[in-house]
């Protein structure tokens, strides 16, 4: 087997030895892995396999009963997800989690929530702060619906678009944030071929342009070789496999578990 | 095509987003301003501010508040004539314990009481929501309805249980107690409601606004993206109640002189609220007082069409009301839940493409 030819990086983020329960039901155990600087790193597995509870133990919405997260070169203490979220991690859902009753542009700019100061005094006057406030992040916005290339649906309730472009709304939800870890779990699912490749230059201009380190969630094996530079593999609960797509796309026990066998 | 955005470009987005974005309804609004300021104040009659004039704008205060918690944030309340005693029994406190004390501050000061007081009312939203946050609501109007009976201390230990206002002044002109003057009554309310749908309007479409609709539209998404929920959700019982509390306190020192909280703050005017702003539409602020326009009028048209027109007995006209309302209420909460607001922008779309069909 080659040697590994990942860049040297730092270390953005470590989960130690979590262990995840609900009642009966482990969903993680024992799982250790990092994420650098930098990186597009993919999860995958079967379904079950406890990939999206992975990612919401790493935002906060989940708290598990064993292990430890460090970010950022410090072991972090239990926070609510709201307080992760200032601390840099934004995330998308498997299913679309939008504000439906709002515009496009409204999401976005709600993404924008953790960087706007004015209090409600500046905010009930209007004039002055406030409205330069939300004219300097309405630029902003309007960048990464440049970007995104929805400039079309800006003043359109979400509830009405389609699927597809509904994922990017929420995509440029999370980037309004600016995040240093962006996490997606399943950009792509229920996409056609031609919205798959445009969510994947997406993925990829942000993960350049905007900097962000990735963690997505991805089924499609295809996509993950293409646009990922590590990859872990989990199965019922536990890693079987973590390191490049070729390392992992040989390895016998994640195609024993997954490859091997047609999935969805 | 008279009405429309064509022509009418957007150069920054400073101009996107003004308070009214396409130019006739600045006019149309200014054009209401002025009329509402300049010109009613000359005709109005006792009759008029009596029974629509003042309703009208105390209970469009009231609608925008519960809007803001219902509408914006998602909380359903029932407390709303509960939250209003609040602010009525806080200005008369106010203007017995300190009768310097300038009007407009002893309103401003019962809309903070009572906001500080939505705000622990609101505790239980931050564990319960739905029905449930609705019936603790309930439970806040019974007990503040109970409180404001039961406890001397707040009516002054006057033999009746009523509260009085006493007369106060701005300018020379009197607003409370017997010797004030419909246009001044007028005046004073609608410089309240004025500003206040202003700051409402502001707080809307700023930060704060999308923050409270991020939690009514999908809390869990809200809190990951950073919207702090209790903060949030308090906000809106504070903001929500502060108006509330204010209409509370306009209602008796202006529009009654007088209260007694079973019959003035009831569970019926939380209903009739409520009813408002379902009818006018949840979630807007035009909505706010389309709903209160059309809950004040419905009663007096029917009952001049029905008993004056028709020789309907008064009975038989206010059961024609209630079911009449009922049903409407059914229309809009299954078939537009955004009330006579959105009829109004449907009708605004149909004029912008007018008279081409699509
Ligand atoms: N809130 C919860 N309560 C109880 N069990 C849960 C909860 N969330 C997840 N689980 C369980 O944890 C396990 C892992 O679920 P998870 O959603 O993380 O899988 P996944 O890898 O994302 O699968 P998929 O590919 O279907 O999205 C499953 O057995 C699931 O039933
Ligand atoms: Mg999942």
């Amino acid at each position: 087997m080659e040697p590994e030819t990942v860049p040297q990086r730092d270390v953005l983020m470590e989960v130690r030895n979590i262990t995840l329960r609900f009642g009966g039901v482990t969903a993680i155990e024992d799982i250790s892995f990092d994420i650098l600087e930098g990186e597009v790193r993919a999860i995958i597995g079967p379904n079950g396999a406890g990939k999206s509870s992975m990612l919401n133990v790493i935002n906060g919405f989940y708290h598990p009963q064993e292990g430890e997260i460090w970010f950022r070169g410090e072991k972090r203490k239990a926070m609510k997800p709201h307080e992760i979220a200032r601390h840099g991690i934004a995330r998308t859902f498997q299913n679309i989690a939008l504000f439906r009753g709002m515009t496009t542009l409204d999401n976005i700019m709600t993404g924008r929530l953790t960087k706007m100061h004015r209090n409600m005094f500046w905010q009930a006057i209007w004039r002055g702060p406030a409205e330069r406030e939300e004219v300097e992040h309405r630029e902003v916005v309007e960048r990464i619906i440049d970007f995104l290339e929805i400039q079309h649906i800006r003043k359109t309730p979400v509830g009405r678009l389609p699927y597809g472009l509904q994922k990017r709304v929420e995509l440029g939800r999370a980037l309004a944030a600016e995040p240093k870890l962006l996490l997606l779990d399943e950009p792509m699912a229920g996409m056609n071929i031609e919205e798959k490749e445009d969510m994947c230059r997406f993925i990829l201009d942000v993960n350049d342009e905007f900097g962000a380190t990735i963690a997505l969630i991805e089924h499609d094996m295809g996509v993950v070789m293409d646009i990922s530079d590590r990859v872990v593999v989990l199965d019922y609960g536990r890693k079987i496999g973590d390191g490049t797509p070729d390392v992992v796309r040989n390895d016998q026990t994640v195609i024993d578990a997954y490859l091997g066998v047609a999935h969805e | 095509m008279l009405y429309r955005e064509t022509g009418d470009f957007k150069v920054s987005y400073r101009d996107d987003q003004q308070t009214f974005p396409i130019i006739q309804d600045r006019w149309l609004f200014w054009g209401m301003l002025a009329v509402a300021f300049l010109v009613i104040p000359f005709i109005i009659d006792d009759y008029w501010e009596k029974s629509i004039v003042l309703p009208f704008l105390v209970f469009s205060l009231a609608a925008i508040g519960l809007n803001i918690l219902t509408g914006y944030c998602g909380l359903l309340s029932l407390g709303t004539g509960g939250f209003m005693a609040v602010g009525a029994y806080a200005s008369y406190k106010l203007m017995t314990a300190f009768p310097e004390l300038n009007i407009v501050i002893v309103i401003l000061l019962s809309g903070g009481v009572t906001a500080a007081v939505g705000m622990f009312f609101g505790l239980p939203s931050l564990r319960i929501k739905g029905f449930y946050l609705a019936v603790a609501t309930l439970a806040a109007q019974f007990f503040l309805v109970w409180l404001f009976n039961k406890v001397p201390w707040f009516y002054n230990y006057s033999a009746t249980g009523q509260i009085t206002a006493p007369e106060r002044s701005i300018f020379g002109f009197a607003v409370t107690g017997p010797e004030a003057t419909p246009a001044a009554t007028y005046l004073f309310c609608l410089a309240f409601v004025t500003v206040l749908a202003l700051v409402a309007k502001n707080l809307i479409r700023g930060r704060i606004g999308r923050s409270w609709m991020s939690i009514r539209d999908m809390d869990i998404a809200a809190e990951i993206i950073g919207v702090p929920p209790m903060r949030t959700k308090l906000s809106a019982f504070a903001v929500s109640s502060f108006y509330i509390g204010i209409a509370g306190a306009l209602y008796f020192t202006v529009w009654f002189g007088a209260a007694e909280p079973t019959e003035a703050f009831g569970i019926n005017q939380s209903f009739l609220v409520l009813f408002m702003v379902i009818i006018g539409g949840l979630g807007s602020m035009l909505g706010s007082f389309l709903g209160a326009a059309f809950m004040v009028l419905l009663p007096i048209v029917l009952k001049n069409i029905m008993v004056g027109g028709f020789d309907v007995l008064p009975v038989l006209a206010k059961h024609v009301e209630i079911t009449l309302v009922g049903s409407l209420i059914i229309f809009f909460l299954i078939v537009e839940p955004h009330g006579l607001a959105r009829l109004w922008s449907i009708a605004k779309e149909k004029m912008r493409l007018w008279p081409f069909p699509h």
